[in-house]
């Protein structure tokens, strides 16, 4: 579905991405992992079109979006959650949820429907419908920024960090919706500093260092890596159990369970 | 005590105007961080236009803003697509230097055509009061007020109630964020800029009424809105009409109880005081770089 190839990127002062390659394939999770400033919030940036690779090529379903202006990457169905400081701290949190329909703002009905498929899915949309977004606890805000970006239904999610900052429960609330949006056929690509969790939900791992992809498999692959391990889980290979991300997306619970209907 | 009502009632009426005139500094500030220093000549060139207008046709200076504030509007959006895009993401003083070139140049053009001489419209009205009890209320103040609070009304329904200004809000608060909805930057900038622009149609009309101005009257009001802006909080609109209000109270009373030599500087003097205490302004909002 997403194929990026020997993307190069940076901030003006030098490259931060010196040539990253990677794929997603539909419906997948894909959870890139490596150590600060290795460059993962930048691959979603030029993703989502925040910012223009300067060499290399990014490909959805084969047509090259590289280079192009946010809302365009937004039409054709990919949305991203950056890692913080998304909302509009000043209007309520269900203003916020509603400009994530900006670009459907015309068809009034279905801007209606997805807010209501949303406040379904997560129900602090409704419950905290007129506070302001600025007001809200850590947790709360990522539920409300990924709330946002369901509005357009999109087909790929790109969620940098959605862990920090969040208490046990609030990570496996979102760890939950991940699950859920995942298993209702959307796509995510998920940026992680926390190794265990990360690759723990994910279907697919990926390893970057110094603005390049160090290591790619399926997510058990590369938590088996025995560098990898040593590196970032501190010790021995763990088992996909022991991660609370798997474990809290299967008792069914408040935000949803089984019954709720997929946003699609 | 009937010189305090007086006093405060002028005030209120002459703050409304100057928060129109404010207000469209600092939404333009609060979109895409850049202080329009031609906001100030944009209003004497309307001032200039409304004036003509009511010398040729008759017409009223203050219903003259129906054909000024489009005029602004696009003369804003144009200022913005030739002058302003050119300059997006160099550094804010660039911004000044070419705004207060543009005021220049505006202000060259003015003296060329209308003359380096004082000018002011002056409508049938232009002597008269309402009375209410002992207090009086100038027409031409009311007038200016009654346009400029009606004008602020739609322009916080645009802001609060449409998408044009959803866009707009979410773009001050957070630019990364709207560019993640799909909110073009520059789409957006442009049509602040010509919002904001289009407020200072109706605020030079009724400027011409209320003020005589010529040609390099333009200093004299830029320093005005900017005193009126940064005590408010630069970007904030409820803040605009804090500061303007303030300011129109303080030159009242000043020249009640002092003499209007001296309202000016109290005026920076309040201004002084506030900025000590909150160096954001009464209604600013803490930029990132102060906080880090
Ligand atoms: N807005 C920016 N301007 C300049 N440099 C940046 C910016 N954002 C990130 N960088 C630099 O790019 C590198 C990679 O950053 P980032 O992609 O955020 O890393 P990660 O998300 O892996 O921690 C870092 O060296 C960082 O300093
Ligand atoms: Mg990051």
């Amino acid at each position: 579905m997403l194929q990026l190839k020997a993307v190069v990127a940076g901030y003006g002062g030098g490259s931060v991405l010196q040539g990253v390659d990677l794929e997603c394939a539909e419906r997948t999770i894909t959870c890139v992992v490596g150590p600060n400033g290795a460059g993962k919030s930048t691959v979603l940036r030029v993703i989502s079109g925040l910012l223009a690779p300067t060499q290399g090529e990014i490909r959805l379903d084969g047509e090259p979006i590289g280079g192009r202006a946010p809302d365009e990457i937004l039409r054709r169905g990919i949305a991203q959650v950056p890692q913080s400081h998304a909302l509009f701290p000043a209007m309520s949190v269900q203003e916020n949820v509603l400009m994530g329909g900006y670009l459907i703002r015309k068809d009034r009905r279905l801007l209606r429907e997805r807010l209501d498929q949303v406040e379904q899915r997560l129900p602090i949309v409704a419950d905290r419908a007129r506070d302001h977004a600025g007001n809200l606890s850590g947790g709360q805000r990522r539920m409300v920024e990924i709330a946002r970006c369901l509005m357009l239904d999109p087909r790929l999610i790109l969620l940098d960090e959605p862990s920090l900052g969040l208490d046990p429960r609030g990570l496996a609330g979102v760890a939950e919706v991940i699950h859920e949006l995942n298993q209702a056929g959307t796509t995510v690509l998920l940026v992680e500093q926390n190794v265990r969790l990360g690759l723990g939900i994910a279907t697919h791992g990926v390893v970057m260092e110094g603005g390049r992809v160090r290591l790619t498999g399926t997510a058990a692959a590369v938590r088996d890596n025995p560098e990898i391990a040593s590196l970032y889980l501190g010790g021995s290979p763990t088992k996909a159990g022991d991660s609370p991300w798997t474990n809290a997306s299967r008792p069914p619970s408040h935000t949803g369970g089984p019954g709720s209907p997929p946003t699609a | 005590m009937a010189h305090l009502v007086q006093a405060i009632a002028l005030g209120l009426l002459i703050g409304g105007v100057y928060a129109l005139m404010a207000s469209g500094l600092t939404l333009i500030f609060g979109v895409m961080q850049i202080i329009n220093v031609a906001q100030g000549a944009f209003l004497v060139l309307v001032a200039m236009v409304t004036w003509w207008l009511w010398n040729r046709t008759g017409i009223d200076p203050i219903v003259a803003s129906l054909v000024t504030t489009p005029m602004m509007f696009g003369l804003g959006w144009l200022t913005f697509r030739l002058l302003i895009s050119r300059i997006r993401g160099s550094s804010p003083s660039m911004s000044v230097l070419l705004t207060f070139g543009l005021a220049l140049v505006i202000e060259g053009v003015l003296n060329l055509t209308a003359g380096n001489k004082f000018k002011s419209a002056t409508p049938a009205y232009f002597e008269e009061s309402f009375r209410v009890a002992s207090i009086s209320f100038p027409k031409a103040q009311v007038f200016g007020f009654v346009a400029a609070v009606g004008v602020l009304g739609v322009l916080y329904y645009v802001l609060n109630r449409t998408w044009t200004g959803r866009a707009i809000r979410a773009a001050t608060q957070n630019p990364a964020g709207a560019a993640l909805v799909g909110v073009s930057a520059a789409g957006t900038a442009a049509l602040a800029f010509a919002i904001g622009s289009a407020t200072a149609g109706v605020g030079g009309s009724i400027l011409s009424v209320l003020y005589p101005f010529f040609p390099a009257s333009h200093y004299e009001w830029i320093s005005r809105l900017l005193g009126i802006v940064v005590l408010g909080g630069l970007g904030s609109l409820p803040g605009a009409v804090a500061g303007a209000v303030i300011l129109g109270l303080a030159e009242t009373l000043t020249a009640t109880y002092g003499s209007l030599g001296w309202s000016t500087l109290v005026f920076y003097l309040v201004i002084m005081a506030v900025l000590l205490v909150r160096p954001q302004g009464l209604f600013g909002a803490r930029l990132r770089e102060d906080a880090a």
